[in-house]
Formats: C-alpha cells, structure tokens, sequence
C-alpha cells in the first residue's frame, strides 16, 4: 500500500462513511462469492501471463495483479441495467460483472469467459470478431462500452449513456474506470463537469497504481490525492483502500447510492500499486525505472491475502479454508492451478478451449462494416 | 377584409431557415432524437439554426453544453449506443479540432470495431467556409480530416432544398455525419427557394448536375458552386461551355455523376476552398486520372486555397482564395490545351 494512503486520508474517508457501511450487510455467502471472484481475476491473469509466454497467444497483456479488489469490489453492487467502461488493466471486468448471477447462468449480462478469451486469442467467437486487440472489447446488449486506447476517452460516452437512459426513464449508473494517469486528459475534465453540470450517475473509478506506464505520481499531478479532483466539480471524491475488497464495495456503493439518488456524479479513488510493469513487454524495463523496495513495499498488501484476513476476522472461512489456496500473493512464475479453487480453474479452462476451437475470423471481414449498411 | 381569390404567395426559404425545418421535424418524428451544442437552446444558436428549437422540445431534448467540444461529440456517442440519435452543434466548424480524437477514435470506429453491433446515428454540423473574413479560426473548409477516417459519411448543401433534404437523411441514415453548413449562405437572399411542404430527403452520396455543358466540367461543393456558375456564365462569353457538379456529398463520392460529365467534356476542373495539398480536390482528382483518364484530352486541374490559413483581411482573403477569376483562367487554359 502507498504511503499515500496514510492517516489524514483514512480519517477524512471515515469522515464521509454513514454510520453502517454496505459491507457490513453482506451475507456470509456473498463474502464467499467476493473472495472467489479475487481468484478468479488473480487466475485469469496468471494464466494468461503463462499462456503468453508459452508464445500461445499475441498482443501485450496488461495486468491486473493486485488491483483486483478494485474490479470485484466496484463490481458487486452493480444492477443488471447498470453499464461499466472497463479500460485495457480491468480484462477481468469484462466476465466479472455479472458472475453473482451464477458462474454457468445462461442469463447473466456480462460477456462470459468464452466471449473474453476469444478476444484475447483473437479468433471470431469474440465480441466485435477480433477487430481489435486484448480488451478492447465492450457490449452494447450486455452494458458494457468499449475501451479504446485513448484513455479517459470513454468517460464521456458513459455520461451519455446515463443521460439517454434518463431520458428514457431509466435509473441506471454508470462506472468508469481509469488510471490515475488519464486524469491529465483533456477529455478527463470535459466529461465530469459536463456529467456534473446535468448530475448524471457516472461514477469515475480511479486505480491510483502510482504508475503512468514509466512515469510516478508526482510528475503526472501536483495532488497527493487523486480524489481531490472532484472539488473542482462540486462533486464528491471519494478514496478507498484498494487492496481491500470491502472498503471498494463500500465506497462504490456509496457513490452510487448517490448518483442513483440522482445527485449526481462522483469520483472514487482506490489506491493501489502497479505489480508489474506496464504490460508484459515492459516488465524487465519496469525494475529499472521502478525502486526495487518501492515494488516490494507496494505488493505487500496482496487482496487476497487482506480478503482472507477479514473473511477469517469474520468467521466466514475457518479450519482448512482459512489455509487452501495461495495464502500469500503468489506470482505467476511460482502460482500453480493448485493454489486456486477447482471450480476457477475449471471456468478458465472453458473459456479457454472454447477460444481454441473457434476458428480465426475471415481475411474479408477485415474491410467489413465500416458503415451501417442502409440499403 | 374582402375574401381573396389570389394563389397563395409561394414563400422562398433560405438556407438556414431550411436546417431550422429540417431539425424540427426530426425532433418531431423522432422523440428519441436530441441536439446539443454551445449556446443552442436559451440563445437559439450563434446563428440562430436552433431558434425556438428548445421553447418547444424542452431543455432536455435542446441542450446548452459547456464549451466542450470533445465532451458534446463523446456524449453523443453514448447517447447513440444508448438509443438515440443525437445532432451535435459545432459553434464554428473550426472548433471540431477539440473533438477531434473523439470523431476519429470513437464515432468514426464504433461500428467496425463491434463487427456492425453498434451504430452510431450522431450528425455533426456546423457552419463554415471562408469569403466572410471571419479569419483564421472561422473560415476553415476541413473536411479532408474526416474523409480520410472509415466510418464517418462527409456532406456539404450548397441549396436551401439541399440543406434541409440532407440534414434529415443525415439524421436517419444510422451513420456518424460531419454536415458541412456554408455559413455564407445561411441568409444569403439570391438562393432562397421554394421548398416542398410534405417530407422530402435528398439521399447521401448524389451528386447535382447544375448546369449542363459540353467543353469542361467544373466539379465543386459548397460556395464554390456558385463560383463556378459564376464562372460558366463568363466562359459562355467566350464561347466556352462549361458544365457544373455540386458533388452534395464528399463520403459516399457519386463517381457516376462525374465520369459521366467528363465523357461529354474530357476536361475537368475540381474547385474547393480547402488548402490543395492532400485537400479532397486531390482525391477527385486521383479517382479520375485512375478510372477516367482514356475521357480526358487535359489533365484534370484543381483550383483550391493555396497552402495557406485564411486571413482575416479582404483583399489578402481573397488573393488565397479560390475566385471566379481563377477558375475561368484555369477553364481557358484547359481548353486550349
């Protein structure tokens, strides 16, 4: 965890919680059902690291390790009608979002892991048909809006979307979710004070992994805290520990009460730490650029391993659960699929082999619908 | 009052006046339809294209924005992915360079890169051109940006009949529209006309034939339209009979329509008022030379901007400027070639 989450912080983000926070309602299974989905995020991100390595697949992976809390916790409060704008490090938010339904519900909204995993092996079985790589990918009938490359680019179309919904009648929010290095965009400050200006429920979800690719905090932003953006708007900003799941879920679901409330947007800051280099092409550079105590500092509070903590706290995992399963926070060099539960293993597997049987989209498809075709 | 038994007075529309209908309209047969822009609704609009607009469809269907292009365009793109269709005012087509990454990243792309899942129906219009002195930040012509990014359709009106007819086929067409309006023309008296009482649209992707000749073809769009009419009209005197194209549409390109003038003429001429170096003259110029060179007895010429920004002072505006002058010199030469 970053220095910069220190006291102050922690004391002014009480200063803003209600007297009982949302987590404190959730059910013994539902905590179970958090704490599985880190693994399923933490799983899909190893394998894949694996899998890329093994020279299986092609692109620059981004990875989530240790933001997972991030997704998940943000994740869980969501309703079916709600939209998410994941960018290239939240892959896991593509198939995450609608897993309380069930792992194999044939109803669930978010894309399942066999639509994700076509997108990452490029065949045609993914949405969009491979037109663009990695996690670039998005639903129009499941909620979710493309990321682009462009970051903070899409914060605006999420506005839209909540105005449109509105007008329509609707009570949707929308969460974005955007390194806090995208918050020198342009684009950054057009679309929150255009979503304060109507207060649409837009909430801006920012990963402050204290890395923009090769560049720390200090040189992106004279704030200490990410958060304080939000003055700016007349909107609140709130921060989150986000290395626990709890405290995100809490903190979301705050903003998004608020916004549903049709108070307006707001801000979520999660402080985190970057565990790898910018993408996997990066990550021998990344040791340069980065102090090695600084890297050893910032993995020390692994999700899981904080998750574990509470849900034992909590007398929700006792005798041997509270011991299976990658008790620290393993990398992908060392994690075997036994430090994983079976069930998350199995899901990825599925997804995976799905991927590997769909076929590899048609050389002519590369010069199709570029326009809506109106005859 | 004695009752009258005279034919109702037809009452010619101008150019501005015929947006005005055509958005009103939409917003009438599509209640899933809104505009937003700078200054559109309380103020009716810098131009006043929107005026009345909000009185009667509510600020929520006529939105004031902040002046923020990128925000106003991107929103419309969500806006679209969420049902609806979105007329999104730039206060001066100049300013579209602050939504720029937001036209050619994300509505330009939206559609290809979901395999057809997602369409974006977001017309983009704003006034432009030069001749006004409007200088360098309210005279730009750059349309060239947009045809060259898949995915974006490119027109420009030069006629009131036009103006409304496309704006409406924009609006239906599905399609992200950058609508290129002359804002010359808005109240310009000379061309005001008649326009149809019932629905009409005037399909994307036609070109006019405006005035028919037989020894070269002016091929143009926008205020260069009238130019060149100008300039038939000289070169009639001297013998010269020219033909004129308002291309209407730059993205979908009618080649049909200019293919078939050459092959009466075998000489042509592309006008517009953008800078000439990879300007869409350039393109015109490049399909006819690749698809219609055995028609040609000259090479195909353009007589575009000069390289150069705008300038606000008239006779420097002027001199950088495509003129009448320029374009009946180009047509002679051509002639006697």
């Amino acid at each position: 965890m970053s220095a910069k989450s220190g006291s102050a912080t922690a004391e002014r983000a009480e200063q803003r919680q209600g007297s009982r926070r949302p987590s404190e309602s959730l059910t013994r299974e539902e905590c179970l059902e958090l704490f599985k989905q880190l693994y399923l995020a933490r799983y899909f991100d190893i394998r894949l690291i694996k899998e890329k390595k093994r020279g299986r697949l092609r692109g620059t992976l981004y990875s989530s390790h240790n933001q997972e809390a991030i997704l998940v916790g943000s994740l869980f409060g969501l309703q079916p009608t709600d939209w998410i704008s994941p960018i290239h490090r939240d892959m896991p938010a593509f198939f995450l979002k609608d897993i309380r339904a069930g792992w194999d519900n044939d109803n669930r909204i978010g894309m399942t892991i066999e639509e994700v995993c076509c997108q990452v092996w490029g065949k045609v079985g993914s949405p969009g048909r491979a037109r663009d790589n990695w996690s670039h990918i998005g639903s129009k009938a499941k909620k979710i809006i493309h990321s682009t490359s462009m970051l903070a680019g899409t914060i605006p179309a999420a506005a839209g979307v909540t105005y449109a919904d509105r007008l329509q009648g609707g009570n949707c929010v929308a969460l974005t979710y955007n390194g806090e290095g995208s918050t020198a965009q342009g684009i950054f400050h057009e679309a929150i004070n255009y979503a304060a200006v109507h207060k649409l429920p837009v909430i801006t979800i920012i990963e402050n992994n204290q890395w923009a690719y090769g560049t720390p905090t200090d040189l992106e932003s004279p704030l200490e805290d990410f958060a304080d953006r939000a003055k700016g708007y007349g909107i609140p900003g709130l921060i989150a520990d986000g290395q626990d799941v709890f405290d995100v879920y809490d903190k979301v679901m705050e903003a998004v009460n608020h916004a549903r409330e049709g108070k307006g947007p707001a801000i979520v800051e999660c402080k985190t730490f970057r565990a790898y280099g910018h993408g996997d092409h990066d990550d021998d550079r990344a040791q340069k650029y980065r102090p090695a105590e600084e890297v050893e500092k910032g993995r020390q509070r692994d999700p899981i391993a904080v998750c574990r903590k509470r849900l034992i706290e909590l007398g929700h995992l006792t005798g041997d659960a509270a011991t299976s399963f990658m008790a620290e926070g393993k990398g992908a060099s060392e994690a075997t699929n036994d430090d994983f539960p079976p069930e998350v293993v199995a899901y990825l597997n599925k997804g995976i082999e799905a991927a590997i049987a769909s076929p590899l989209p048609a050389a002519e498809e590369g010069a199709m619908w570029v326009f809506k075709e109106n005859n | 009052m004695a009752a009258t038994t005279e034919a109702p007075v037809a009452l010619k529309k101008n150019y501005l006046t015929a947006l005005k209908e055509a958005l009103d309209e939409e917003m009438q047969r599509n209640k899933l339809m809104l505009c937003q822009g700078e200054d559109i609704g309380r103020l009716g609009g810098a131009f006043g294209v929107t005026d009345g607009l909000q009185a009667k469809y509510g600020v929520d269907r006529v939105v004031d924005m902040p002046i923020s292009e990128a925000a106003i365009i991107g929103s419309a793109v969500g806006m679209a992915l969420n049902g609806m269709t979105v007329m999104a005012e730039m206060q001066f087509i100049d300013f579209i360079s602050c939504g720029f990454d937001q036209i050619v990243n994300m509505m330009a792309t939206y559609h290809y890169r979901t395999a057809g899942e997602v369409n974006i129906p977001v017309v983009v219009r704003g006034p432009a051109g030069a001749y006004g002195g409007g200088a360098l930040y309210h005279s730009q012509m750059n349309e060239a940006w947009f045809c060259n990014s898949p995915g974006l359709k490119v027109v420009c009106p030069s006629t009131p009949y036009d103006a409304k007819g496309m704006l409406k086929a924009a609006l239906r067409d599905g399609n992200p529209v950058i609508f290129y309006e002359i804002k010359e023309l808005y109240r310009k008296r000379e061309i005001e006309e008649e326009l149809p009482t019932d629905d009409y649209i005037v399909p994307l992707g036609k070109a006019a034939v405006r005035r028919e000749g037989t020894d070269v073809t002016l091929v143009s769009y926008g205020q260069n339209v009238y130019h060149c009419l100008e300039a038939a009209a000289e070169l009639e005197k001297q013998g010269i009979s020219a033909e004129v194209i308002d291309l209407r549409s730059l993205v979908p390109l009618d080649e049909e329509t200019i293919f078939a003038s050459i092959a009466k003429t075998s000489r042509v001429i592309v006008v517009n008022e953008a800078p000439m170096t990879c300007g869409f003259a350039g393109e015109v110029v490049a399909r006819i030379t690749t698809k219609a060179f055995h028609l040609l007895d000259a090479p195909p010429s353009r007589v575009t901007r000069m390289d150069t920004p705008v300038p606000w002072v008239k006779p420097l505006e002027l001199h950088v400027l495509p003129s009448v002058e320029k374009i009946v010199n180009e047509a002679v030469r051509l002639v006697r070639f």
